[in-house]
């Protein structure tokens, strides 16, 4: 009754001068309840020991796992069998450096795009430890953490057609980032200083609009209504430039 | 001192975000002027004295002459500002097409149709207004002799589904592209850019027959 | 091999890790953090449930103070605690919150008006007082007197653990992912930094560094059911108790979640407790009330846990291929509660299990969750044994949670523990030199070299080290885990031993060439397995019932006798734990007591041997 599953996994190992990059392919029976996560440690286990992945927190909570699966940047490890076919293709993140097989280098490039976008509260205050916290409206609070809730997973940047055209491309998860402190009123930076950093088109004006990133994002943030603003806002703020010059 | 500093302080370009705005803008007269051509184009359908009659008022009042020149300028320049992001090296094609085809996601291969179908309608746009605009003044007897000779006929039946594709297209992109369309409006938004497309295609398809069959 | 030389040296990049960091950098040292996995992956992000300090903002938080927060923690010690410790966190935590509010953490907060909430499966009204109106709020939390839980929605650790790392882009500290430490480079007396492997190329360096803090998260991997990580494997004590000189105190302490979902162990909040969810048995009976009249499903997760057990042992269970397990129900909290609230909750179901919470059941499991046990420091956060050596967070045994850390305690922990130390570490580093041994550090890279060798090209044997792991982890599950007795742990430490000889004819079945994942587990089996031994010696020695410790042949807790800590050490060469004690607190500000549940009978303490203690420690 238990399905055989084949998994067809991208082998590339770049240290070692004899791997040349290709398919393999692995037969695997399907459990109840099966995710990616159990299959690949299974793999892994009984199969291949070598092969490399990576998982973290196993609960889609930590955004270690993202891989293509069968033509969709996911994480493996909320993928459940069941809604798969027989057969699995999985494939690396493109975009990403590759470390080995199925993992890649998401850590170097998300810090590079901290410095970027200055992924922090821009304050002049000094923290007082005597004083009582700033007071903040919830819904307030509540937004920004709406934002706050990427994991980095590097989903959204993969299925990015812009991103897969241009290496200098900032992706959905730094323009999100972006919002993120944009709805923050702890921050002090003006919309002039995020036009700095993303009026132009390595930032929101090179997004094409295809909404990828919307469609994969495996923690469902808002990310088409997010582009849409801070275009708007961007293209506003540059208009009113243009007529507050001199 | 402002000034001195100001000299080695890079000044951060507004440049993309004004082309961007551009790009959209001549996107959208681009649209809207489509729709209306088809209209006034479809008016052959009630008959020949009604096209005749709408053409006949741009050229008396110099519409046709200022505004068909203008409408190929802006045609030109919403290319050029749109091609600042299609891929032309054929590296790069690669990339997008194995994009596409790794993604099956619906939007992806809508932007793939859109750069194909402006590399159609920049040859086949350019050559019907150069054609229209050479022979001025329009009349229904001049347009139903060029697609009763056959190979016009052919001709726009390509042109006509690549126009309103691209026209479909990019407007619901238009959409999502500034937030106008939000998250939750976008299948609405989808269908309606289905809809839209159809029915221009109808309105198209019977404008064609209509030459087809008009008695010159 | 390279060698890279900073003021701290961190290992780790959770939350404490990267709070001692910042502590420093501010300080004005060069620090590095290490990291196996992109700093915002770390294991602190998993914490959904939130921060405990007393801010006393909220209504159902009224009048809430350190000290009442002090006697919560202490309690659910089981006085096990250090109470100088424990009275340093509570005093702290509050101005900790409110630094992290400062730093960009988005708190929720008090909203003025009527609000209802569940208790018990029970809808009640509380009114939000005005004046508070945008301060700080909380929420309730497994076995507090108060409600004192800061809290970001669903995802405090994740929303924590972006600001932490945000402050540490913004000071520019050196985080560097994919690296992990196989050994501490030490003579003895004093750390000098580490040796580490590159996870990306395999290649090894030197760390050196004047001050080196392990913060590496907890080691419940080598358990079989356990909600942590697959990362949280213990490399950081490992490397620790490798040196012979560290020890691992409480190893014994180890705390299991009620509410893991079954098969994957995926933890469910206890939020969903604290806000009304309820447990229910085989025939969708609630049934903690039974055992625990006045709290019930609000009781602490060791009770919750042991019930849970127990109640399963008298055939209750729900029967399934993974098992026996039981339900959590939060069908009754609503939809809008679920999806906000509760939403993390609310996707693990729809994503792991393919149910609705909302109309469903969730199948859920005691398994294992929290080391309170760990590298033993001192109240500093230095480690006993070498100079220059801190941890921090849940790898270290600071020891504020004793035999039982309460929901929230352990991840305001990381980020006040860190505040504390990391300034302790900034002080150290203004007066403390050392002299790096070149020598030292290149018989230290050559031994780790050495080792890899072996295990790659199998000299040692050909022992599939997954194999053995398993082993391992079912050994743990069937001789440590909730209850315990002595025969079975004399059966586990049978067993381990066996484990261990095994371990040490590992050999790899793959070419171990770049970041090969064999390899890394490899490097780290061994450790694995005497953390298990520690746990196993440490509980058969240990005679009574505390806290998460539930010795079903002693049941009663014997502060006569155990009012202690204990501190495993492992010898270099020696083939199993030395085990030696010292009392649990140095103060006894609360005296040894009743924890109000839990049951169970206590041999008390004789007050002249607290007394003593006091002034052994104080001598």
């Amino acid at each position: 009754m238990a399905r055989l599953l084949k998994l067809n996994v991208f082998r590339y190992n770049p240290q070692d001068p004899k791997s040349v990059p290709h398919l393999q392919t692995y037969v695997l029976d399907e459990t109840d309840n099966m995710t990616m996560f159990i299959a690949l440690n299974r793999v892994r286990e009984e199969q291949d020991p070598g092969l490399q992945f990576d998982f973290c927190c196993r609960a889609g909570i930590c955004g270690s796992c993202a891989m293509v699966i069968n033509g969709r940047p996911s994480l493996a490890c909320h993928t459940k069998t069941k809604d798969l076919p027989d057969e699995i293709t999985l494939l690396p993140l493109p975009v990403f450096k590759l470390i080995g097989d199925l993992s890649v280098d998401t850590g170097v490039w998300f810090r590079a795009m901290y410095d970027k976008v200055e992924s922090w509260i821009h304050t002049r205050k000094e923290f007082d430890p005597k004083a009582l916290e700033e007071r903040m409206d919830n819904a307030v609070a509540e937004q920004i953490y709406e934002l706050e809730r990427c994991i980095e997973c590097g989903c959204c940047v993969a299925a990015c057609g812009t991103a897969r055209l241009r290496d200098d491309f900032m992706g959905a998860a730094a323009l999100n980032r972006v919002a993120r402190f944009v709805v923050d009123p702890r921050d002090t930076r003006t919309d002039k200083e995020y036009f700095e950093i993303i009026g132009n088109d390595t930032g929101i004006f090179g997004c094409m609009g295809l909404l990828a990133c919307e469609d994969v994002c495996p923690k469902d943030l808002p990310l088409q209504n997010q582009l849409g603003y801070l275009r708007r806002k961007m293209g506003i703020t540059a208009l009113k430039s243009l007529f507050s010059r001199k | 001192m402002s000034s001195i500093l100001a000299m080695h302080v890079a000044q951060p370009s507004r440049r993309d975000a004004y082309l961007d705005w551009l790009q959209m803008l001549s996107g959208a007269a681009l649209v809207l002027f489509m729709w209306s051509h088809m209209i006034l184009v479809s008016s052959v359908i009630i008959g020949p004295g009604a096209m005749n009659a709408i053409a006949g008022f741009f050229e008396r009042t110099y519409m046709a002459q200022i505004g068909g020149p203008l409408v190929f300028a802006a045609f030109l320049f919403h290319f050029v500002l749109a091609a600042r992001k299609v891929p032309f090296r054929a590296e790069k094609q690669g990339v997008a097409w194995a994009h596409a085809k790794m993604m099956h996601h619906r939007d992806t291969w809508l932007w793939i149709v859109q750069v194909v179908t402006a590399m159609v309608i920049l040859i086949m746009g350019a050559i019907h207004m150069w054609v229209v605009l050479t022979s001025l003044p329009i009349s229904a007897e001049k347009s139903a002799a060029r697609i009763q000779g056959g190979w016009w006929l052919l001709f726009y039946l390509v042109l006509l589904p690549m126009v309103e594709l691209h026209v479909s297209i990019g407007f619901y992109r238009i959409g999502v592209k500034w937030g106008v369309i939000k998250a939750d409006a976008r299948s609405g938004a989808k269908k309606a850019e289905n809809i839209l497309f159809g029915v221009f295609m109808v309105i198209g398809l019977v404008t064609l027959v209509r030459f087809m069959f008009l008695a010159i | 091999m390279q060698t890279h030389y900073s003021d701290l040296l961190v290992i780790g990049a959770g939350l404490s890790g990267e709070r001692i960091a910042v502590e420093a950098a501010q300080a004005g040292f060069g620090v590095t953090v290490l990291s196996i996995v992109p700093a915002r992956r770390s294991h602190s992000s998993a914490a959904q449930g939130g921060m405990q300090a007393a801010l006393g903002n909220c209504a159902m938080g009224k009048d809430d103070c350190p000290d009442v927060h002090f006697l919560d923690t202490v309690k659910g010690s089981d006085w096990g605690a250090d109470q100088e410790v424990a009275r340093m966190f509570v005093d702290t935590a509050p101005i900790e919150m409110r630094r992290l509010a400062y730093w960009g953490v988005p708190w929720n907060r008090v909203v003025p008006g009527k609000s209802f909430y569940f208790k018990g499966g029970e809808k009640f009204e509380k009114v939000e007082p005005e004046d508070r109106a945008g301060l700080i709020t909380a929420r309730s939390f497994g076995g507090t007197a108060k409600w004192r839980t800061c809290y970001t929605s669903d995802g405090t650790g994740h929303a924590v653990m972006c600001t932490m790392d945000n402050r540490c882009a913004q000071l520019g500290i050196d985080v560097r992912d994919r690296c992990e430490a196989i050994a501490l480079i030490h003579d003895g007396q004093t750390c000098f930094g580490a040796i580490v492997r590159s996870l990306r190329s395999g290649e090894l360096s030197a760390y050196l560094a004047r001050a080196t803090a392990v913060c590496t998260g907890g080691f419940g991997r080598i358990y079989k059911a356990t909600t942590n990580a697959v990362i949280c494997d213990g490399a950081g004590h490992i490397i620790a108790l490798d040196t012979g000189a560290v020890p691992v105190g409480n190893p014994e302490a180890i705390q299991f979640h009620p509410t893991g979902i079954v098969p994957t162990d995926i933890l469910v909040t206890e939020g969903c407790r604290g806000d009304g969810g309820t447990l229910l048995d085989v025939n969708q009976d609630r049934f903690m009330q039974i055992y625990e009249p006045e709290k019930a499903e609000l009781a602490s997760r060791d009770v919750v846990s042991r019930r849970m057990t127990e109640h399963m042992r008298k055939g209750l269970g729900v029967k399934s291929a993974y098992g026996d397990h039981l339900w959590l129900d939060i069908r009754h909290l609503g939809d809008k509660h679920i999806s906000t609230k509760l939403r993390e909750v609310d996707e693990i179901c729809k994503y792991f299990l393919g149910i609705d919470a909302r109309t469903q059941l969730i199948p859920v499991r005691p398994t294992q969750h929290y080391t309170m046990s760990g590298i033993r420091t001192d109240k500093d956060g230095a480690a006993y044994g070498l100079t220059g050596l801190f941890s921090a967070g849940e790898a270290a045994c600071w020891d504020m949670h004793g035999f039982n850390r309460l929901g929230g305690n352990s991840l305001a922990e990381t980020v006040v523990a860190g505040g504390i130390i990391g300034a302790k570490i900034a002080e150290f580093l203004g007066g403390h030199e050392v002299k790096f041994d070149t020598t030292l550090v290149r018989q230290a890279g050559a031994q780790a070299e050495e080792r890899i060798k072996a295990i790659v090209s199998g000299t040692n044997g050909h022992e599939d080290v997954y194999k053995v792991r398993g082993a391992l982890q079912e050994a743990l599950m069937d001789g440590c885990f909730v209850f315990r007795n002595g025969p079975d742990l004399e059966k586990c430490i049978d067993t381990l031993h066996e484990v261990y000889e095994r371990s040490g004819r590992v050999g790899l079945r793959s070419n171990g060439l770049g970041a090969n994942p064999e390899l890394a587990v490899a490097l780290k089996i061994r450790g694995m397995v005497k953390l298990g031994l520690c746990i196993a010696y440490g509980a058969l020695a240990r005679t009574e019932s505390r806290g998460s410790h539930t010795r079903e042949d002693y049941p009663e807790r014997n502060d006569r006798d155990w009012l202690t800590r204990t501190l495993a050490y492992w010898p270099d060469g020696a083939e199993k734990p030395v085990l030696k004690y010292e009392p649990s607190s140095p103060v006894y500000e609360l005296p040894p007591g009743d924890r109000g549940y839990g049951g169970g009978k206590i041999i008390p303490a004789d007050p002249a041997s607290l007394t003593l203690i006091k002034k052994e420690v104080k001598g």
